[in-house]
């Protein structure tokens, strides 16, 4: 794992430098939501389950914002490497395995998901006043890794089979941004027909919205929501390695 | 003398198109040897296939001592590569992109900070190690990628046009430290320039449309051409058509137009009179014989130029 450890040291340093414009455009999008839909749409939205509004979505665009950024940094730095720099190319004629490539290359996406993730959550905190139980905070960190893991992972993957730049930027619009939506990150999950629900709940990202926030809110871990991420976690991780050593050796 | 590389009937095909044809050679240990062939040739997809970057469809291929389909590992740990393109990561610095490479390569910091340093003096580029590449030139963006394959001291170094966008004293510069690596290291070198492979190579090999054409030293290449005749000609003017004349004539092998001297290269023997009373006497400056080089080689052997 040598080869591994070298390309998330080279990316870790990229991202130190570029520290101030990576949290500085990280910050931007969660708060314009908290802004528009936490406060805008406070005084119109009674609590929900008992959560006053604003605080129903702060665990939510916490998670969103790592996850978006696990994907984001995994798929545009993989398909940057392999198509534009051609650096995979250059990391392929040293000693080290293919493997290695594929698995730096998700935990650098993993780390910058968690490190952006606690950025905005800490900045959100500051701005809220949103108060929790400390000792809740290990129970929301564990799906917000699975989370980031299994975004590393399909951000991988797509940076992996893409080719062309508009196709990724399609997929994050047409894929990953309404499965995000849909996951009840603004309402809760109560609002959908009971018809829906069993599919809704399906999605791996309502396992890791949802079950983030009753993790956050009152320090539970559901079973099935945690079972479900760390399947998803599993698979796609499978997946990710699996492309990208059969894309590689042809 | 112990072969370094060695290739079996290797073959590459990518569905029905032969990039590679069941090519055979082998190269001994310390020299340095040249493949030479145009463009689309299959120069890339063979370093590709040597340096474990590319599996062949079928034959066998081994770099030193290992086969390149089962250890591509050991391979890539005695290799250094110089690919046609400066692969270089623009979001590290000039020294960076070094100290990942040494890192790759499992090497102690106290050994490759140290060889880092030399790498950089030697191709100029200590003042610059702290600026990223895009701001480089094209010739200094490629000494970044040569000292880069040199970081480790491989004991094969495979050279991809290396020092294409090189101005002719940087070039040099790098051409000379090539040679100074000579005995001790064994260099792959894949050109279209002639002069470089005539310069570094002991020997030299010609490909053409995924198969090897020709073998030898550059002096048994040329000669192997002197059955054929050549002479550069001067005229005053209308160089450019005469040129084409002398292309539609049936004793002329090949004519071409090159710094307004036209090279000819005769079938045979006594037929520079039927060329000569072609050209106004007015017009005629000089005819003289010359030495072929490894560019009518690949011209008499394929009936083509290696750059067209």
């Amino acid at each position: 794992m040598r080869g591994a450890f070298c390309i998330w040291q080279r990316d870790m340093l990229v991202l130190r430098r570029n520290l101030f414009s990576e949290i500085t455009t990280v910050l931007a999008f969660p708060l314009i939501f908290f802004i528009t839909f936490g406060l805008g749409l406070k005084g119109y939205i009674q609590d929900i389950e008992g959560v006053p509004y604003a605080l129903f979505v702060v665990p939510g665009l916490i998670s969103m914002t790592a996850v978006l950024a696990a994907f984001d940094d995994a798929s545009w730095g993989m398909w940057f490497h392999r198509i534009v720099q051609k650096t995979i190319e250059e990391y392929r004629v040293n000693p080290i395995t293919v493997t290695d490539i594929i698995v730096g290359k998700i935990i650098s996406g993993f780390t910058s998901g968690v490190f952006k993730g606690i950025a905005v959550g800490i900045s959100l905190l500051l701005l809220t006043g949103f108060s929790f139980n400390l000792s809740f905070l290990a129970v929301y960190l564990i799906f917000i890794f699975f989370g980031c893991i299994t975004f590393s992972c399909i951000g991988s993957l797509c940076g992996t089979l893409i080719d062309k730049p508009e196709n990724l930027g399609r997929i994050e619009a047409v894929v990953i941004m309404p499965i995000i939506f849909l996951a009840g990150l603004f309402f809760p999950l109560s609002a959908y027909p009971q018809n829906v629900l069993p599919y809704i709940e399906a999605i791996p990202t309502t396992a890791l919205f949802d079950g983030a926030r009753i993790a956050l809110l009152t320090g539970k871990a559901d079973f099935f929501y945690l079972s479900l991420l760390l399947t998803s976690a599993l698979v796609s991780f499978i997946l990710a390695v699996w492309m990208f050593e059969k894309k590689i050796h042809g | 003398m112990e072969n370094e590389i060695e290739l079996r009937q290797v073959t590459k095909a990518y569905g029905t198109l032969v990039a590679v044809r069941e090519v055979s050679f082998a190269v001994q240990k310390g020299t340095v040897f040249g493949l030479l062939g145009p463009n689309g040739a299959g120069k890339t997809t063979l370093v590709n296939m040597l340096t474990t970057l590319l599996k062949p469809t079928s034959g066998s291929a081994f770099v030193g001592g290992y086969d390149v389909v089962r250890h591509g590992a050991n391979i890539r740990s005695l290799i250094g590569v110089v690919p046609q393109e400066n692969n270089l990561d623009r979001y590290l610095t000039a020294r960076e992109n070094l100290v990942l490479h040494a890192k790759m390569h499992g090497m102690h910091p106290s050994a490759y900070q140290r060889r880092i340093d030399e790498l950089l003096s030697l191709m100029g580029l200590a003042e610059r190690q702290k600026d990223f590449p895009n701001k480089f030139s094209t010739g200094m963006q490629r000494r970044l990628v040569v000292a880069r394959a040199l970081i480790h001291d491989p004991q094969i170094l495979f050279l991809d046009e290396p020092t294409t966008g090189l101005d002719p004293q940087a070039k040099r510069a790098i051409w000379d430290y090539f040679l100074s690596l000579k005995r001790r290291r064994t260099l792959f070198l894949t050109t279209h320039n002639m002069e470089e492979a005539d310069f570094l190579s002991d020997e030299i090999s010609i490909i053409d449309n995924g198969s090897l054409i020709a073998r030898g030293s550059s002096a048994q290449l040329k000669e192997a051409a002197e059955n054929a005749r050549f002479y550069e000609i001067e005229v005053v003017h209308r160089a450019e058509e005469y040129s084409r004349i002398f292309q539609q004539m049936p004793v002329i092998e090949s004519a071409s137009l090159q710094d307004g001297f036209i090279r000819v290269c005769l079938k045979k023997e006594g037929t520079l009179g039927a060329l000569v009373e072609q050209i106004d006497p007015r017009d005629l400056k000089r005819i003289s014989s010359r030495e072929p080089s490894l560019e009518d080689v690949f011209l008499k052997l394929t009936g083509r130029r290696l750059r067209q």
